[in-house]
This record gives structure tokens, C-alpha cells and sequence, in this order.
């Protein structure tokens, strides 16, 4: 599903380069849950920004579905994206100026699905994640738990193939969280592939994957179950 | 989505209570300033569209060139130079001579016990002398009579509608009446024609067959020489093919050439066709209409409007920028949610659309409640269902589009492209729209505008203040005029009107003349002094007046004596330019010459100082005074202080008496001459209008962007305070940058205003010096309506408790 060859990615500090990922090379199949590791600023968050298109290398190619992405533009990554991809923030990022619903409404509305069908998917999800009554709230009317579930929902909503999440519990406790990572193995189970980036060796076990990331070179890249023996 | 869109921009916009109350109220001014001149400028443009023939039709008109290089502009067209245009000239469908004239209206009673109506054609009204033809020309809506002869035989009079009732109580009953013409003239209603539109340069109350001027051409002035005419001889005609203008002005431009030739033997006058549609605009021409306006100011006060809007749009881009960093985060967001570039900038335009919308509706509330205050600046009729003209409808659409995508294309653009990895990054601020240069340079710009508008305003006020104390040269304090209708009848009748004048108490003297001494009028002639073989370079103007005009206007001679008490030309009074042009060494060397005017001899008796003959904007010209009843159309009566009241009633009396068939119509004279600063007052309340509004624009804005750094730095005002810092310093702060703009304004304001307005001060003769105290008081103005501006912001700020700001993070 993914192909990264040789992915680089680079700022231009001054005259020097600062690299932040280097000769990055993964394959990813459909319906594997991966996970993402690696110390502060070791690049998790940009390898993930440039699989979910919102960031581009500045070498090496990308291939979704076969379809070379390093060579398109912007409008097309936009379609891409739109069409294939969720994001799940650590910060939630939900729209303060929209209620719950809305919210979890606006992928459909950039995806022109006409208005009763909306009505009909968002209460069906609102239904699964059970916040239908949570539905005519404001994003500061609830707790950090129940906005990432929001963040969740919104995410799966427009039914992407790929689901991308930056740290999904890092702002959460330990039973929000499992809440969170819970409902994320039920997504993977029901066939949609997840790349999660997390600190928490509690996460690891979720996935089959385990990538870790060091300096912006892959350090390790395992089976979680390799993974967990070698970290012991 | 459009919906979905609009619910989004409904609760930002409320959210954001201050900034959107700024930007509707900013742009609801520029709106409504926009629309007043609209209505305005189309109004003035409409002038004569109206007529069906509009392209064809043209009036004849004349350039005069004297020997020194002059050129003077008149519509004066000699008779038979009309009549050689009709027999010599093709492509002229139809043709018509005029002949302006205001006269009284008498409706004679048919039962001797009533007394007869009459009425004054009033100043803003011009009637006409016509020949039929002009009834075609000029498609008026005709009611009633033979439109094709209605204006054929001597006696004949149309009326317009308002006149017939005034005259007749019904219009149905007015064909066939009978009416005097300035009391001695019969005349039988043959038509009656609706009252003419407000947008024509014609308001004539009727119209009078031409026949009747040839028929008495004593009393009203008509003579068939080539060289005798006035301003008020004029021909209207209409061309067979609108194409026709440069041959048909070659052609017209070559009648006279024999007998327009000078002294010098070069051609002196040239005539010309002046289009229908320049009436209204000329410079150079006068029209019988109520006023005139020139293209350029026209398109002054659209650029004055389109700037004022522009303005107000600035404070929308400065706001909208500024508060975008706010917003990153939600554009970050909807791109990972699958938003296009496209669909967000829709987003944000919805948003500024919804503003522009409410503006429209503000701006056309407060247009409205201002529409009479046009009325100082411009000569629009006050009516209000000038929202439900079509025109304004459509243009407050273009107004509302263009202003939506001036003010919200550029923030919008810029926020839809964000790039969501950075956007969505705590700490971001954005680099490309961090954009405070760009907005530095737009509250410079506003400054640069409203500071050149106040200095325009302070320089206008200046002049006008300046030309209105000139000393004219004569006393126009507490002295009366009215005119007199002279004829067979009344012409002996003038003695007895002055001392019966004078019999009333509080009347010091009583003058007859053909004019005030500041009238414009221009009468001139050619002029010879002494024993010159020639007349002079220059033509002479002449004023008539009585053996009292010197006491009744203040007016005394410094050389000799003034007129003594005469029928006919004797003596004559002449002004200090005469002397001077002359080239004699003293006022003494031309008492007792003989001077020549219009084939008179006369014998100078005396010379006065120079005084206004015309509006300050002129020079003196070289005066001749005389004396000649016949001529002594207006009288003036000097008062004594207190009982003003009694003492026009008494005068009044006095006129109904000695001259009950006319209707007494007058003004005090400092009064009448204060209406001809009417252009340069209506330009000064112009400036002044809109300096205002420029300035609370632009601080609209500065409090907007005051409001949006103070929150900015909310966080390193605390650091300061904790450090240390008093509120002075906390205002000092956040004041300065906002004064320092300013004052880079007022540093490109300055040089621009003066250009501009030293060339506006050129056009006046006598002209104060430019007022250097102008540019520091708008500087200093705009600097202190800016600093209280800011202030209310940065003293809220700095006395916000450090603890609150510090807390979160
Ligand atoms: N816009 C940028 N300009 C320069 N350096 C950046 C920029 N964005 C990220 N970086 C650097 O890239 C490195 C990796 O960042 P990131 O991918 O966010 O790391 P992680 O998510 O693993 O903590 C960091 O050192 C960060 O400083
Ligand atoms: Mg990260």
C-alpha cells in the first residue's frame, strides 16, 4: 500500500542543512497496524506528515496504491489525502467554532457527500462512539478523553484506508487512553491500516509493527513481538 | 456548503464581537460616503441625457480674442451671424434662437376691484425668448395647444405647468388667457408644457414667441448689428447626423470672417458649437440652469469617494491579517480534514461577504440620515427614493461584490495558504502574513489621505476666510437692494421712489443704478481717451449710476468729485486701473479729459480706488461710471442700525406704492455677495466633510490593530510590569509605533498637499500665502486623535494585573 524509497527530508538552516529524516525506506501493507518510535525530534511526526501528504521530502519517492505521489501536485495530494487518508492529532485540533457533530461532519462536507447521506453516516458513528448526546456540544465543553474520541470519529468518518495518529494519548491518562487504543484496534480489525507514533510501551502491543526511528535513520524495524523481547 | 459556509462566518463573527463591529462600521461609513457621491455624480451626469436628440443637439457659441492674447467665452451670437448660419450653413435640421430674459408676469384682473397677480421670474429661473423650432428641438412633454405654431406670432407665451396654476389656479383654463409681460407687453397663452425635469440646464418658467422681442426691440435690447450682443442672445440648433461635428464646427467657425476682423486686422471673434452634453460642464460658457460643474471636480469627488472606500477596506485587510495568526489553527485542521486551497478561501470571502452585507445595509441607513448634508456641498435636489432608483441598486451590488473580494480576496488567499504542518504548530506565527509591514504601509496610506484632506480642509478655510475679508472697496454692511423694472411707464416714476425712500427714518441713502458694485456683471465697451488717435487695447466696463451711488456704497472718490445728478451720459467716474493703464502719473491728470465710450464724449469728473467689480478670483478691471436712467435697473438703499425689521416693511410699502404692478424682490448686499463664494464654500464643506470622515476611518482602524497588539503582547506587558514597568511606559510602548506611522505620513502627506493645493490657490488673483501652520496642525490632529485611539487600548492593557496574563502556560 505505502512505498518510501529513500525519503530525505531536510531544512535550510543558514547555509547548512539541518536534516530531520535520512534515506527512510518502509513498506507498509494494507491492514497492518505500525507503530512509531523514537526520541523527541527523531522525526516521527514529519515521516508521518509526509505519508499523510501534508509534508513533502525534499528527496526519494513515495508510492500509494503503486500511484507515485513524489511526482504529483498539490491539487492532486490534496484528493489523495482527502479521499484515502485520517489524521489523529495529539492535541485533538478540534474546530472550537463547531459543535460535536459538525465536527465529525466536515470531511463529508470537503468530500461533497450530498446532505442526507451525511446525516445518516455521522449518526451512525456518533452512535458507535457513543456520544450521541454529546453531539450538540462545543469542543471546550468536554473533557480531553471525549475530544479525542471526537478527533477519532472525525478521522474514520469519510472511511479512509490509512489512518494516521501523531501520539493519540500523549495528552491523556492511562484510561482515557486505553478507551482511545481500544477503538483503534477495533478500526484495524475491521480492515483499516494504522500508523501510530507513541511513547508508550503500552500502545506497542496493539500493532504488528514496530519502526523506530533515531537522528532521522530507522534504527530498528520489527515485529511487535521482536520488538517487545529485544526492549526487555 | 454556501450554507454550511455562512453558519461558520456566523459564529466567528460573533465570537469576535470588536472586530467585526469595527469592519461593518468602518466599511458602513465608506459605503455610505460612496453612495452620497453617487448619487451626486449621477445626478450631475444625467444633465440633458434626457432629451431624445441629446447627440445632435448644440448651441452656438462665441471665443472672443483681443489684441493682448485674451480670450474671453461668451454665448453671445450677433443676429445676423444667426441668420448666416441658417441661410448658409447645411446639415442643420432645425434651428432656434433664444433670447433670455427675467421678466414680471402680470395676470391682468378681470374685474377692476381684484388686483392683477404678477410674478418675478425668480434668480434660479432663466425664461426665454424663442422661436418655435425650439419646441422640436428639444423634445419637452407638451399638454396642451398647437405645438407647431405655438410659437410663431408676436404675443404668443407657453407656459410650463407650475406656471399656468400659479397664473390660472388651473392649467385646463390657462389656453387663450391673457398676461402682461413686464407690465406693458400683451400676451396670449397658446400652450402649456409640463414643468421641466431637475436635470436640465434650462429651468425656464415659460417661453415667449421671439416675434414679441422683435416686436419691442427698444425695451429688450435686440438689435441686428454684428457687433451689438449680449450673453443673453443665444441659438440652439440641432444637427441632421450626429456624425456631422468637425465639418459643421469648420463650418460655423467660418461665419463672420469678414466682419470679425480688428482693429489689427486679425479675426477677433470666433463662433463655435458647443454640444448639448458640455452645458453642464463647461468652463468656459455659462448656461441658463442654476449651476454648473466641472468634469474635474466631478472626478474629484469620485476619487474622494473610491479613497474613503479603499480606506475602509484597508482597515478590513489590516484587521483580517492580523487576526489571522488566531485562526491558523482551524485552517491547519480543515486542510488534514481534506479542505481545498479553494474551499477555504470560499470560506473566508462567505465571512467578509456577511460583513460587506451588513455594511451595505449600515451604510445605506446612515446615507440616508445624511442626505441632506449634501445639500452644502452640491446642488442635489434632497429627495429620499434615491434608494429605489435602479441605478443605485445596481451599484450598490457592484459596490458590495467589489468590495467583498478588494477587502477579503487578499486575507483570504493568504490564510487558505497555510501550510497545515506548520499552521498546526503551537507556537506559530506566521512568517508570510506576520505581515505587519504590509499593514504599516496601509495605515500610512489612510494617514497619508486623511492628513492630506484635513491640510486641503485648513488651506480651503484659509482662502475662503481670506477672500471674504478682502477689503472689496466699497461698504456692502446694512445696505438693501432691490431691482426695478425700467420702462416708458416707470421711468419718471424713479424720482418719487427715492424720496419717498428717504422719507423713511432709519434710510441714510437711496441709489439708482444698472448694478451693485460687486455684481459680475460685464458690460463693456471700446474706449478712447482724450486726443488718442485709437481706442484702447482694452475694453472698458461700464456701470450706470445716480449722483448717490457714492454715499449709498461707500464708494468716494480720491481724485476730483463724484457724478452730479443727470438723465443722460455727462460725466464720467473711472477707477484707479483706468489711470494706470492709461500710463498717466496721477489720478489728477485725467480729471476733465474727455474720454469716448459707445460713441459718447464724456468728461471725467473723478476717480475712486479700485474696488470688486467681480469675485476676488478676478483682477480689477479698468472701470467706467456713469450716468444713464434708462439704465437704472437696481436700487439700493442704505440703512441705519436698528429696526431692520420696520425698516424693510417700510420699503416694501414704499415699492407697492410708487410701483404696485411690480413685485419687489430683494437682498440685503453683503448677502448677495457672500453667493458668489458659493463654489469655493461648497468646496470647503466638501473637504471638510470628508476629512472628517477620513480620519474616524482610519482610527477606526488603528483602534482595531491597538485592540489586536494589545492582546499580542498581553503576555510581555506582564514581564514588564512584573519588572517593573509604570503604566506611562506601557502606554508609551504600544503608542509609539502606532505615532511613528503617522508621522511618516504626515511626511508624504505634505508634499503631495502642497502641490496640490498651491495649484488650487493659483486660480485666485488674491490668494493667502500657503498657510505653512496647516501642515503641523493636521500632523498634530491626526497624531492626537490617533494617541487617544490607541491609548484607550494600551491603558487597558497596562492595567491589567501581570498575575491574569502570566497564568496560562
Ligand atoms: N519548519 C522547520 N524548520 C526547521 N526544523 C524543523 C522544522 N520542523 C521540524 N523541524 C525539526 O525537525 C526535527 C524533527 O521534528 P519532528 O518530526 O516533529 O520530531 P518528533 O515528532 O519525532 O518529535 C526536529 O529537530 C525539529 O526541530
Ligand atoms: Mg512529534
Amino acid at each position: 500500500m505505502i512505498s518510501l524509497k529513500n525519503i530525505e527530508r531536510f531544512y535550510n538552516q543558514g547555509l547548512q542543512k539541518a536534516w530531520v529524516l535520512r534515506d527512510i525506506s518502509i513498506d507498509i501493507e494494507e491492514g497492518s497496524f505500525v507503530t512509531i518510535m523514537g526520541p523527541s525530534g527523531s522525526g516521527k511526526t514529519t515521516l508521518l506528515n509526509i505519508i499523510g501528504m501534508l509534508d513533502q521530502p525534499n528527496n526519494g519517492e513515495y508510492y500509494f496504491f503503486d500511484e507515485p505521489v513524489h511526482k504529483f501536485r498539490e491539487r492532486k495530494r490534496t484528493e489523495l489525502h482527502k479521499h484515502y487518508i485520517g489524521f489523529i492529532f495529539q492535541a485533538y485540533h478540534l474546530i472550537d467554532d463547531l459543535t460535536v457533530y459538525e465536527n465529525i461532519e466536515t470531511p463529508l462536507l470537503y468530500k461533497n457527500v450530498p446532505r442526507s447521506q451525511r446525516r445518516a453516516i455521522v449518526a451512525d458513528i456518533l452512535d458507535r462512539f457513543n456520544i450521541v448526546a454529546k453531539k450538540d456540544l462545543f469542543p471546550h465543553q468536554l473533557s480531553g478523553g471525549q475530544q479525542q474520541l471526537v478527533g477519532v470519529a472525525r478521522a474514520v468518518v469519510g472511511k479512509p484506508k490509512l489512518l494516521l495518529a501523531d501520539e493519540p494519548t500523549g495528552n491523556l491518562h492511562s484510561t482515557q487512553g486505553k478507551i482511545i487504543m481500544d477503538t483503534l484496534a477495533e478500526l484495524h480489525k475491521e480492515g483499516i491500516t494504522i500508523i501510530q507514533v507513541t511513547h508508550d510501551e503500552n500502545n506497542i502491543k496493539y500493532g504488528d509493527r514496530v519502526i523506530e526511528l533515531w537522528d532521522g535513520f530507522i534504527k530498528n524495524d520489527l515485529k511487535t513481538a521482536e520488538a517487545l523481547s529485544a526492549s526487555q | 456548503m454556501i450554507f454550511n459556509n455562512l453558519k461558520i462566518a456566523w459564529r466567528s463573527l460573533r465570537r469576535n464581537k470588536v472586530y467585526t463591529g469595527i469592519n461593518i462600521i468602518g466599511l458602513a461609513i465608506g459605503i455610505a460616503a460612496v453612495l452620497l457621491i453617487f448619487r451626486m455624480l449621477s445626478f450631475e451626469l444625467s444633465f440633458n441625457k434626457d432629451f431624445e436628440n441629446y447627440d445632435r443637439i448644440a448651441r452656438v457659441v462665441r471665443q472672443d480674442v483681443n489684441a493682448s492674447g485674451n480670450r474671453g467665452y461668451t454665448t453671445c451670437l450677433p443676429q445676423p451671424a444667426g441668420d448666416a448660419i441658417e441661410s448658409s450653413i447645411t446639415g442643420i435640421e432645425k434651428l432656434a434662437r433664444v433670447k433670455e430674459l427675467w421678466p414680471t408676469l402680470t395676470v391682468p384682473s378681470e374685474n377692476s376691484n381684484i388686483p392683477s397677480k404678477k410674478f418675478n421670474v425668480a434668480d434660479a429661473e432663466t425664461a426665454f425668448f424663442a422661436e418655435t423650432p425650439f419646441l422640436n428641438i428639444f423634445d419637452f412633454e407638451w399638454i396642451v395647444g398647437d405645438q407647431a405654431h405655438a410659437l410663431d406670432a408676436p404675443g404668443n407665451i407657453v407656459l410650463t405647468k407650475t406656471w399656468a396654476v400659479k397664473c390660472f389656479e388651473d392649467w385646463n383654463q390657462a389656453l387663450g388667457k391673457q398676461l402682461l409681460l413686464d407690465n406693458q407687453i400683451p400676451l396670449t397663452v397658446t400652450g402649456v408644457m409640463e414643468d421641466l425635469p431637475e436635470n436640465v440646464d434650462f429651468v425656464f418658467p415659460f417661453l415667449a414667441s421671439y416675434e414679441t422681442l422683435k416686436a419691442n426691440p427698444e425695451d429688450y435690447f435686440y438689435s441686428e448689428g454684428w457687433h451689438s450682443c449680449s450673453s443673453n442672445d443665444q441659438m440652439y440648433i440641432l444637427l441632421e447626423d450626429a456624425g456631422d461635428w468637425d465639418l459643421m464646427q469648420e463650418a460655423i467657425a467660418g461665419i463672420g470672417a469678414e466682419e470679425y476682423v480688428g482693429r489689427n486686422g486679425t479675426r477677433d471673434h470666433v463662433h463655435s458649437l458647443q454640444p448639448l452634453s458640455d452645458l453642464h460642464f463647461s468652463e468656459q460658457w455659462q448656461n441658463s440652469g442654476t449651476h454648473r460643474i466641472s468634469k474635474k471636480r466631478l472626478s474629484i469627488l469620485g476619487a474622494i469617494g473610491i479613497l474613503i472606500l479603499v480606506m475602509a477596506c484597508f482597515n478590513f485587510i489590516n484587521l483580517a491579517t492580523a487576526q489571522s495568526t488566531l485562526r491558523s489553527k482551524e485552517v491547519g485542521v480543515r486542510k488534514t480534514l481534506g479542505s481545498s486551497k479553494m474551499q477555504l478561501t470560499h470560506q473566508f470571502l462567505t465571512e467578509t461577504g456577511l460583513i460587506v452585507a451588513a455594511a451595505l445595509i449600515l451604510g445605506m441607513v446612515i446615507s440616508t440620515f445624511c442626505l441632506p448634508l449634501l445639500q452644502h456641498i452640491s446642488e442635489v435636489p434632497n429627495e429620499l427614493p434615491f434608494l429605489s432608483d435602479y441605478r443605485i441598486i445596481a451599484f450598490l451590488l457592484i459596490t458590495g461584490v467589489s468590495v467583498t473580494l478588494l477587502a477579503g480576496l487578499y486575507p483570504a488567499l493568504s490564510m487558505s495558504r497555510f501550510r497545515p504542518v506548520e499552521a498546526l504548530k503551537s507556537n506559530y506565527s506566521n512568517s508570510q502574513l506576520s505581515g505587519s509591514r504590509l499593514r504599516k504601509s496601509l495605515v500610512v496610506f489612510q494617514f497619508v489621505i486623511a492628513q492630506g484632506l484635513i491640510i486641503a480642509a485648513l488651506i480651503n478655510i484659509r482662502q475662503l476666510d481670506y477672500i471674504q475679508k478682502i477689503d472689496l472697496g466699497f461698504s456692502d454692511d446694512l445696505v438693501y437692494t432691490f431691482g426695478v423694472q425700467v420702462d416708458s411707464a416707470t421711468l419718471h416714476r424713479q424720482s418719487s421712489l427715492k424720496n419717498k425712500l428717504l422719507q423713511i427714518p432709519n434710510i441714510e441713502a437711496v441709489s439708482l443704478s444698472s448694478d451693485q458694485p460687486l455684481s459680475g456683471n460685464t458690460w463693456a465697451t471700446n474706449f478712447r481717451y482724450a486726443s488718442r488717435p485709437e481706442d484702447e487695447q482694452y475694453a472698458m466696463t461700464m456701470k450706470f449710476c445716480d449722483e448717490n451711488y457714492s454715499e449709498t456704497y461707500g464708494i468716494e472718490p480720491i481724485a476730483g468729485r463724484w457724478l452730479t445728478a443727470s438723465d443722460t451720459m455727462r460725466e464720467a467716474v473711472v477707477n484707479m486701473t483706468v489711470v494706470e493703464r492709461l500710463g498717466l502719473d496721477s489720478p489728477e491728470d485725467i480729471l476733465n479729459q474727455t474720454v469716448r465710450v459707445s460713441g459718447n464724449d464724456l468728461k471725467v469728473v473723478g476717480v475712486t480706488e479700485d474696488f470688486h467689480t467681480h469675485s476676488v478670483r478676478q483682477a480689477y478691471k479698468p472701470l467706467l461710471m456713469t450716468t444713464f436712467k434708462s439704465y437704472y435697473w437696481q436700487a439700493g438703499v442704505k440703512m441705519r442700525p436698528g429696526d431692520l425689521k420696520g425698516t424693510l416693511s417700510a420699503i416694501q410699502q414704499v415699492f407697492d406704492e410708487v410701483l404696485p404692478e411690480q413685485v419687489m424682490d430683494g437682498q440685503f448686499l453683503d448677502e448677495s455677495i457672500a453667493e458668489h463664494y458659493g463654489d469655493e464654500e461648497r468646496l470647503s464643506a466638501t473637504t471638510k466633510g470628508f476629512g472628517f470622515l477620513a480620519i474616524l476611518v482610519s482610527c477606526l482602524g488603528l483602534f482595531g490593530l491597538a485592540t489586536h497588539a494589545a492582546t499580542q503582547r498581553l503576555k510581555e506587558i506582564g514581564v514588564r510590569k512584573v519588572l517593573g514597568a509604570t503604566i506611562y511606559h506601557i502606554v508609551g510602548l504600544l503608542s509609539k509605533d502606532f505615532l511613528k506611522l503617522i508621522f511618516i505620513a504626515l511626511l508624504v502627506a505634505t508634499p503631495i498637499a502642497w502641490y496640490l493645493m498651491r495649484n488650487w490657490l493659483d486660480n485666485f488673483v488674491y490668494r493667502t500665502d500657503m498657510p505653512y501652520g496647516a501642515f503641523i496642525i493636521a500632523g498634530l490632529l491626526a497624531m492626537l486623535v490617533a494617541f487617544l485611539t490607541v491609548s484607550y487600548q494600551s491603558i487597558k492593557a497596562a492595567t491589567t494585573s501581570p498575575i491574569k496574563s502570566l497564568r496560562d502556560e
